[in-house]
Parts: structure tokens; sequence; C-alpha cells
């Protein structure tokens, strides 16, 4: 009685992205690489990282840009990714996100010696975050 | 007698009143569906992160999977019991603004409460205060303030709870003394704020942000997960998410708590204005009449004075 399929949740402080939906499969970028996660998987607990989580619903394909956060697979065959924020392909604007990534880029090469290490961090998270939107937004 | 004029500007005045009270209602019950739904939303991610990082938690403490879990020094560093000062520090959270009914002052005295029983326990308590009611209430009773933060918005929560969060890990982990940004060091840090049970209950809460704790009871059969990378790393990830998720679990709580209080009282504010208005009409009426009858009896007894 092999499953087929896996339940999966996308939750974030500003509320669940996915809840309960039933896929083949899904792919989620983790702390060591990318990752897929297949129906009667082990349980399981590795870090996210900003990037792109894709799935199959129904006929479509989908493609949602995240942050940090974690993965969780259960015993009763579900994954949980939970992260601080996450946003769906049709609620990026890649226009903008492209301009963003240039300032915060800029940023990054030339104040490399007089920011502080907690400003530098947060200019990578967003960089990383950036990225990440872009990449959801090319298929 | 009460002179006419003075009860009507009287009813006019409380009916002005109104208008405001039943406005702010108004205003509240708008804003109130965003924010409930804000907070309940919340809920899952936060409930599910405890829920992960206590189980790893409980498991490290029982001392079974990989590594000497057993041993102090394996312990991450946001979960040591410590016993250092004696300092305890308390993440105040309240409301910018009043007319809320009793939101801010409950929890102004619950705190209050806490803050005797560790000194009486002979702890030295500071406050980090994130909003402005909490502030001016300890700011004259000589309590020592160490930071202050004005309430977050919806738009800002993250934000800010990764900033308070940030600030309680260093106070806990080591502290900073002298300078401007001086963080003292503490042994416990806890957190006051308002569970928004419903529209109507509002509970004030103090609990325990570090060292960290499990909240949930852990089911023990519970398999062991695969962790990748080991536990102690994982646990250096996910702690500092853990204790920034509980605090912006507390703010999304308040807000939602303060519009739901303010609405509340503004309501029956409204609704005492209504029945002030009332009874006043009823007296001005009264008095009205009375004059009225007055000045016919003086105009008949004349009459009849001239007759006579």
């Amino acid at each position: 009685m092999a499953e087929t399929t896996i339940q999966l949740d996308i939750l974030t402080p500003l509320g669940p992205k996915r809840h309960g939906v039933v896929v083949p499969g899904v792919e989620v970028p983790g702390l060591l690489g990318e990752l897929g996660v297949l129906p009667e998987h082990v349980p399981f607990i590795t870090p996210v990282v900003p990037g792109v989580v894709r799935f199959r619903d129904g006929g479509e394909s989908v493609r949602i840009a995240v942050g940090a956060g974690f993965l969780e697979v259960t015993r009763d065959n579900r994954v949980v990714i939970l992260v601080e924020r996450a946003l769906e392909v049709s609620e990026i604007d890649a226009n903008k996100a492209r301009e963003d990534l240039k300032r915060v880029q800029a940023d990054l090469s030339h104040d490399l010696g007089s920011i502080d290490a907690a400003e530098h961090r947060k200019l990578v998270t967003e960089q990383g975050w950036l990225e990440a939107q872009i990449r959801a937004t090319q298929p | 007698m009460a002179n006419l004029k003075e009860i009507r500007n009287r009813i006019t005045s409380v009916k002005n009143t109104r208008k405001i009270t039943s406005a702010m209602s108004r205003i509240a019950a708008a804003r109130l569906v965003k924010a409930q739904q804000a907070a309940m939303g919340a809920r899952p991610y936060g409930e599910r992160l405890d829920q992960v990082v206590g189980s790893l938690v409980a498991s490290l403490g029982s001392g079974e999977g990989e590594g000497e879990a057993g041993e102090a020094g394996a312990a991450h560093p946001l979960l040591l019991k410590r016993s250092g000062n004696g300092r305890v520090v308390i993440v105040h959270i309240t409301a910018d603004r009043g007319l809320a009914g009793g939101f801010n002052a409950n929890l102004n005295r619950a705190v209050g409460n806490f803050i005797r029983k560790e000194r009486e326990a002979g702890n030295d308590v500071v406050l980090l205060t994130v909003g402005k009611k909490g502030r001016s209430f300890f700011q004259h009773s000589g309590q020592r303030l160490v930071r202050h933060h004005d309430a977050p918005t919806l738009g800002d929560l993250v934000v800010k709870a990764k900033m308070v969060a940030a600030e309680v890990m260093a106070m806990f982990t080591g502290g900073k003394e002298g300078g401007d940004t001086e963080l003292p060091q503490v042994d416990r840090v806890y957190f006051a704020y308002n569970y928004f049970k419903n529209v109507l209950t509002q509970q004030p809460k103090i609990e325990v942000l570090l060292p960290f704790e499990s909240r949930e009871v852990v089911n023990d059969e519970r398999v062991l997960p695969v962790l990748e990378p080991g536990r102690d790393a994982l646990l250096g990830h996910l702690l500092p998410i853990a204790v920034e998720s509980r605090l912006q679990q507390a703010f999304f709580n308040s807000i939602a708590g303060e519009i739901a209080a303010r609405r509340t009282a503004m309501d029956s504010a409204s609704d005492n204005a209504t029945q002030l208005i009332r009874e006043l009409t009823l007296f001005y009426n009264r008095e009205r009449q009375a004059a009225i009858t007055k000045e016919l009896m003086e105009i008949i007894g004349g009459a009849e004075a001239l007759k006579g």
C-alpha cells in the first residue's frame, strides 16, 4: 500500500500559503543543497535557505519563492515548510525585485569595509530573498 | 432647580462625546477583522515551530539519539539555566494608546505584581517596554527600563520581533555593559502580553522566553526524525527563530487584543452615553414643563388679583 501522494503545508508568520495540498512530490532549497521529497520519505528535519519551492498541484506546476526557515517531514506522510516569508509567482514584481537586487548588490560591493557585520548580514539575506523571487518568475 | 440652559448644554456635550466614541468603535470594528485574521493566520506557524523545537529540546534532555547530549557542554547557550546575578528582564508588551478599557491597565497591574514577587525572591528586575502605555506606567516608579520600542503594527511586526529578540538574546548570553547601548546581563527573560482569547476576552500572560522551555507536552512515542545537519547545528539554526516566533505571536495577540478591547470599551461607552442622554432629556422636559406651569400659575394668580 505504497502512498503515491504527500500532503504539503507551507506556513509563514503572515498566515499559511498552502494548507493540506495533495502533491506527488515537492522540491525544496535545503541548507545542504536542493532536495526533493517524495511520498513515504523518512521523518526528517532540515533548514531551508531562500530559494524556490516547486511542486505540481493538479495539472499545473507551482513555484513559490521562500525565505529562510525549515522543512519537516512527519511520519504521517506530511511535508511542512515553515519559512519567514513566501510569495507566489503572481505576487512577485519581477522588475522591482531586479532593481532592488541591483541596489543591494551595489551596496554590498562598495560598502564592504565600512558597514558592520549585522548590516552586512541583513544585506546578504535581502540579496538571497530577491534572487529567490527572480528565479521563481523564470520558468 | 437646575437651569434649563445648563441641562441643554450638558445634553449637547454628551451627544458630542457619543459621536466620538461610536466613531472609534466603528474604526476599531473595521480594523479588527484584519488584525484578527492576522493573529489567527500566524498561529499554525508559531505552534508548529514550537512543537518541532520543543521535541528537539526534549530529546536533548532525555539523552537519546546522537552525541553526548546529556553533557552540559553540548547544550545550546539559549537553553542553559543560569544562576549568575539573579537579574531578570521582562519584555512588557502594551499598546501605544489608551481608551481601550482595561487592556493596558490589567497587564500593567499583572507585571507590577510579578515584579514585586521577583523582588521578594531576591531578584533584580529590569524592563524592556514595547508600547508607550507600559513605559509611562513604570517610568515614574523608579523601575529600571533598559530599552523602549513603540507598539508594533501589522506592517513592522516581523522586523520589530527580530530586533527585540536580538536584544534579549544578547542580554541573556552575556550582555553589554557601559556606553549608550547598555544591555545588562540577565539570568532569565520573561515576556508579558495580552493573549487574544476572543473578541471579548484578553488575558494578561507572563511567560518565560529564555532559557528556552518547550511548552507542549511532547509525545514520547514519536520516532526521532532524521536530522540534517546534526541536532546541535539544527538547534543553533532553529532556536533563534523560535524565540523570534514567540515574540511575533505575542505581538499579533497584543495588536488584535488592543483593537478588540477598544471596540468593546467604546461600544459600552456609546451605550452609556445614549442612556445618559435619555435621562437628561427626560429631566429637561420635566423641568421645562414645571417652568411653564409655574409661569401660568403666576399669570392666573395675577389676573385673579386684578379681578378681585
